[in-house]
């Protein structure tokens, strides 16, 4: 196993977010973590990179528990990993070439045409060569999310954690970014942890799915897409796999 | 960030009878060991201008995606210019990752090409990014002028509310500032003013001059850098966040003139707060010159007598006038920068530096104004 959670409790003041989370990721899997928006589920995801400190609970990743982890080995456990936050969050004063550069200027000792060869290399395996020198406001949103991933990769992360990749994309940009996560995933070698409440991307690409709750906080069931689809006995796992509104959230017609 | 047990990725080359080079790579490839073997490849090859390359890829330990890009630019000629490259060794699945690293670069494609723009370019550039910003300028004075009229004419329509906030947040919490800067302001001229008229046994005029620059031009012109540098440009930083967030697109949409609806109640807390904050100013910086005069042996009486006799309420209230002017000015040159926010997160620190730069420029410029006119009309 790759990564392993461990009774992680998170609460904002008096309102609790997690409650007591455990789950393991296994060596080059796809999990998927999904949920109703609100349920914690990009909450989870910034505790198991190390952005804040839970509460309680530990989460081990190769072998080191990032919550505790301190100064270079902090430092150097955050290198096993690459992050594509929501908006892709690329850096807009650097181009998209210089936004996957960055990195590997950073933490290598890369001369300074192998870097920019690199990045070219990683722009071509996301399918983005041709906007190397724009600037990231000239891109989509899927483009965006494509240029994300290939900077996310630039230091041969062994996992990538994507925050809601198919957000806003329209569903053609979507399909080709789920294809391109099967195809890293499958290449590389690459473990992913995916926050997403997209049903069509959790069907393509998950291998694995946990679903978060945001009555109870915690983790409600765990499988494959199609065990979870399985579950109609428990309602919230039937409403989000069958889109189904909440009771009382609909307007009956008068008769 | 890999363990490796093999030693980091080396090269060996010997030259061929026919003119190609042998070269076998070995050892551990990742991201870390790559920028060696990338320069001992570069020293190696390139002096020895191959007519091919057979290269032996076979004892190579490749851990990750990056060490492809290497193993690519070898196939591609990158080391070696103008040589048929023959690698072999790598296991099938690698040749097929290899060739996701293909592709048209992007140098070859005239859509990603970006070339340095000649010097008239750059000339055209600017003058045609003046002629827009002026004509922006104008639009917005005008755009501004019809709020504003429409403000007069209707005052239940300006948010008063949201006036008050504006003329707390850019008014009340500047005084600290503005009461050090301007007490210090005062001070200063009293000191320097000193020693000079020492001289002539005029140090009485201390208070003349003190009283002179605090009302007429330094109350006015300082408050206004002042609440141009801490106001204004947090005027277009707030404009500007909410244009890249697409709030104006969302008030537009709305029906909401972004004018009446932001930039008029900034506008409004500018013209108000100004010769409040002046008046204050005005105040502390003749504190300030009073001081010194103190210090000096002057009694506090005669002080107050010397300032009385040469300073009249129309010098308060050419301070004054200017102040309602650098209040407009400031305030709209904020709203205004933050309306032309470009998109990226730079724009917004962008439009805030133009904000005070602008403003600054302008009130000095308009205070000029207000100097020549006066000079003129008073003979």
């Amino acid at each position: 196993m790759i990564i392993s959670v461990k009774h992680l409790a998170v609460a904002y003041g008096e309102r609790q977010i997690l409650r007591d989370i455990n789950f393991e990721v296994h060596r080059g899997e796809v999990l998927v973590i999904i949920g109703r928006s609100g349920c914690g589920k990009s909450t989870l995801l910034k505790h198991m990179i190390g952005l804040f400190r839970p509460q309680q609970g530990e989460v081990w990743i190769e072998g080191e528990n990032i919550v505790s982890a301190e100064g270079d080995a902090r430092t150097q456990l955050l290198r096993h990993f690459g992050v594509v936050f929501q908006s892709g969050a690329l850096f807009g004063s650097l181009t998209v070439a210089e936004n996957v550069g960055l990195p590997l200027g950073e933490f290598t000792n890369l001369p300074e045409a192998a870097r920019n060869y690199v990045a070219l290399s990683l722009l071509k395996v996301v399918g983005l060569a041709e906007a190397a020198h724009r600037m990231p406001a000239e891109l989509s949103g899927g483009m965006q999310k494509r240029a994300a991933i290939a900077r996310a990769m630039a230091l041969d992360p062994h996992i990538l954690f994507l925050d809601e990749p198919s957000a806003g994309l329209d569903p053609v940009t979507s399909a080709g970014l789920d294809a391109l996560i099967q195809e890293l995933s499958r290449y590389f070698g690459i473990t992913f942890v995916i926050v997403t409440h997209e049903l069509y991307s959790i069907n393509a690409i998950a291998d694995r799915v946990i679903m978060l709750d945001e009555q109870t906080r915690s983790i409600i069931a765990e499988g494959s897409p199609a065990e979870l689809r399985r579950q109609t006995d428990n309602p919230a796992i039937r409403r989000f796999f069958n889109r189904e509104p909440l009771p009382g959230q609909t307007i009956q017609p008068s008769r | 960030m890999t363990e490796t047990t093999q030693p980091p990725a080396q090269a060996e080359a010997h030259r061929l009878a026919d003119g190609r080079v042998s070269v076998r790579l070995y050892g551990s490839l990742d991201i870390n060991t790559m920028g060696g073997l990338w320069r001992e490849l570069d020293v190696r090859l390139r002096p020895m201008q191959a007519l091919g390359l057979d290269v032996d890829a076979s004892d190579l330990d490749i851990r990750g995606g990056g060490g492809l890009a290497l193993l690519h630019c070898l196939k591609a000629g990158g080391f070696s210019p103008g040589a048929v490259v023959n690698l072999h060794g790598l296991n099938p699945e690698l040749e097929e990752i290899l060739r996701l690293h293909a592709g048209q670069d992007p140098e070859e494609d005239q859509t990603g090409q970006r070339r340095p723009p000649s010097v008239l370019e750059e000339i055209g550039t600017a003058a045609r990014g003046l002629a827009l910003d002026f004509r922006e300028q104008i639009a917005f004075v005008g755009s501004m002028a019809r709020a504003m009229a429409a403000a007069l004419f209707h005052p239940q329509r300006l948010r008063w509310t949201e006036v008050k906030r504006l003329c707390i947040a850019a008014g009340a919490n500047a005084l600290p500032i503005v009461t050090l800067l301007s007490f210090l302001i005062g001070l200063i001229i009293g000191f320097e003013g000193s020693k000079p008229l020492a001289q002539f046994g005029a140090q009485i005029y201390i208070a003349d001059m003190v009283g002179f620059a605090a009302v007429r031009e330094l109350g006015p012109m300082m408050t206004a850098i002042m609440l141009a540098g801490r106001s204004g440009a947090a005027f277009a930083a707030e404009i500007g966040t909410m244009k890249i967030d697409e709030e104006l697109a969302a008030l537009t949409a709305m029906g909401l003139d972004p004018m009446q609806f932001l930039a008029l109640q900034r506008v409004a807390a500018g013209i108000f707060l100004t010769p409040v904050l002046t008046v204050y100013t005005m105040f502390t910086g003749i504190l300030g010159g009073t001081l010194v005069m103190l210090s000096l042996g002057f009694s506090l009486p005669v002080i107050y007598h010397e300032m009385t006799t040469r300073l009249c309420v129309g010098d308060i209230g050419i301070g004054l006038g200017k102040s309602v002017v650098f209040g407009l000015i400031f305030s709209a040159v904020g709203c205004l920068r933050g309306f032309q926010t470009g998109q990226g997160p730079i724009a917004v620190g962008l439009s805030a530096t133009r904000a005070v730069v602008s403003s600054i420029f302008l009130i000095i410029f308009a205070d000029t104004v207000f100097a020549a006119a006066e000079f003129l009309f008073s003979k």
